[in-house]
């Protein structure tokens, strides 16, 4: 597959503190990608670089190609804000003008049906919606620019339950029609769980892993039982996170388990049970802490 | 989100075991068109390639097939095929299982037999 975007070796600072510390990452053609990460991970600092708002302090971004020199905005790109800053007193219908100018492959007739969808009211001014609204504007423009590349910041920040549900079903829909590049950034990781293919999890400016998330779900397990079968279970097997009560305790390991490993554990009284993206999102991160 | 689906086990596989359930209840005769990538995906937002993964587990097992251009069918023989898959699960996960718990709580294969007869009587009646 052809790469879209590569980001290589990539470092920001902000004063003293390494916003973004020697990142590499690439994103392929049609693929839905998360990357996660917790507030102040460093996600924001180098979405900004990518979509050309800032310029790092050194290493390449090269998007459909091309690589972004100072001041370059990448063309074939998308980028949702956190906080978008459409002009105040336009009218929502008029931002939607205007994106339809600035995006080639806009589709007014997709627009105008997200409208409705996500409830917003073209007559309104900007100033007058809500949080929540405000991120679904950005949302309709991200999803109708069908940019090749499309970048959301945090989409569903100020949603209640229901658009955000609307959101993610509108994404995957035009997808599955119109295969692109998405990264969708966030620390909600539960809710896209299903929607994304790849996850990037960054900590600290850094990454920690790279993987599909359905190896992930296929590598991630919670061990537990009495200490003496889980010693002999873990070893040479990479564990994330050990914990004891007693003569008991439990592991996170990240290793495939075939049949008869697991049944023979089963035998010695061990319980295996899968581990959540979300769940094994926050090991990683704990054990990375530990570390440091 | 809303999912129908375990979020700590691979998605792909109980993507096939759904489609698995919906040929042995009759959802799906033999030579049925299924559901496609993109109103599956639609209906559980997920996305489509885990899909398509899911699909291709019983491309390989021939429960179902491609038509090129059309969509996936369903296997003549696809009903028989993973009944008899089942049937192996339900010795090796339900009946071994069973035996061991019995055995750990003292009891004999009489006892065991005994509570599945009463069981199912009672059941019938």
């Amino acid at each position: 597959m052809n790469t879209v975007l590569e980001v290589k070796n990539v470092s920001k600072m902000y004063g003293r503190v390494d916003a973004v510390n020697s990142l590499s990452l690439d994103l392929a053609e049609h693929t839905i990608y998360g990357l996660l990460g917790r507030n102040g991970a460093g996600k924001t600092t180098l979405l900004h670089m990518i979509a050309g708002g800032i310029f790092p302090d050194s290493g390449e971004i090269t998007v459909h190609g091309k690589r972004l020199n100072k001041g370059d905005v990448p063309t074939q790109c998308c980028y949702v804000r956190e906080n978008n800053h459409y002009p105040k007193n336009a009218r929502v219908r008029d931002v939607l003008q205007m994106a339809a100018v600035f995006y080639p492959n806009w589709d007014a007739k997709l627009a105008s049906q997200l409208l409705g969808i996500f409830k917003l009211n073209p007559r309104k001014k900007m100033r007058q919606l809500s949080r929540g609204m405000e991120s679904m504007v950005g949302n309709m423009i991200g999803l109708a620019s069908r940019a090749p590349l499309t970048i959301f910041d945090e989409p569903v920040l100020g949603l209640d339950v229901l658009m955000r549900e609307r959101f993610y079903r509108a994404l995957i829909e035009d997808y599955a029609e119109y295969p692109r590049t998405i990264l969708l950034s966030t620390h909600l990781i539960d809710e896209i769980a299903t929607v994304v293919e790849k996850v990037f999890i960054i900590e600290s400016g850094s990454l920690l892993m790279e993987e599909d998330v359905e190896h992930i779900r296929e590598y991630a397990h919670l061990v537990s039982g009495l200490n003496s079968a889980l010693d002999e279970f873990v070893a040479g097997k990479k564990v994330l996170h050990r914990e004891g009560y007693g003569n008991a305790g439990m592991a996170i390991v990240y290793h495939g388990i075939t049949e008869s490993e697991r049944s023979q554990a089963e035998q010695h009284g061990l319980m295996i049970e899968g581990v959540p993206l979300q769940k094994f999102f926050a090991y990683l991160i704990e054990e990375g802490q530990t570390h440091e | 989100m809303l999912t129908p689906f375990d979020e700590s086990r691979p998605i792909f596989q109980q993507i096939a075991e759904r489609i698995e359930d919906d040929i042995l209840n009759g959802t799906y005769a033999e030579e049925d068109q299924i559901i496609s990538t993109t109103q599956f995906a639609r209906l559980f937002q997920i996305n489509p390639a885990t899909i398509v993964k899911g699909f291709g587990l019983l491309v390989n097992e021939e429960i179902i097939y491609k038509k090129r251009g059309l969509g996936m069918y369903v296997t003549v023989g696809a009903k028989e095929k993973i009944m008899n898959k089942r049937r192996e699960r339900f010795y090796n996960d339900l009946v071994v299982n069973l035996l061991d718990e019995a055995k750990k709580l003292g009891m004999s294969t009489e006892d065991v037999v005994a509570m599945i007869t009463r069981e199912k009587e009672k059941l019938d009646q």
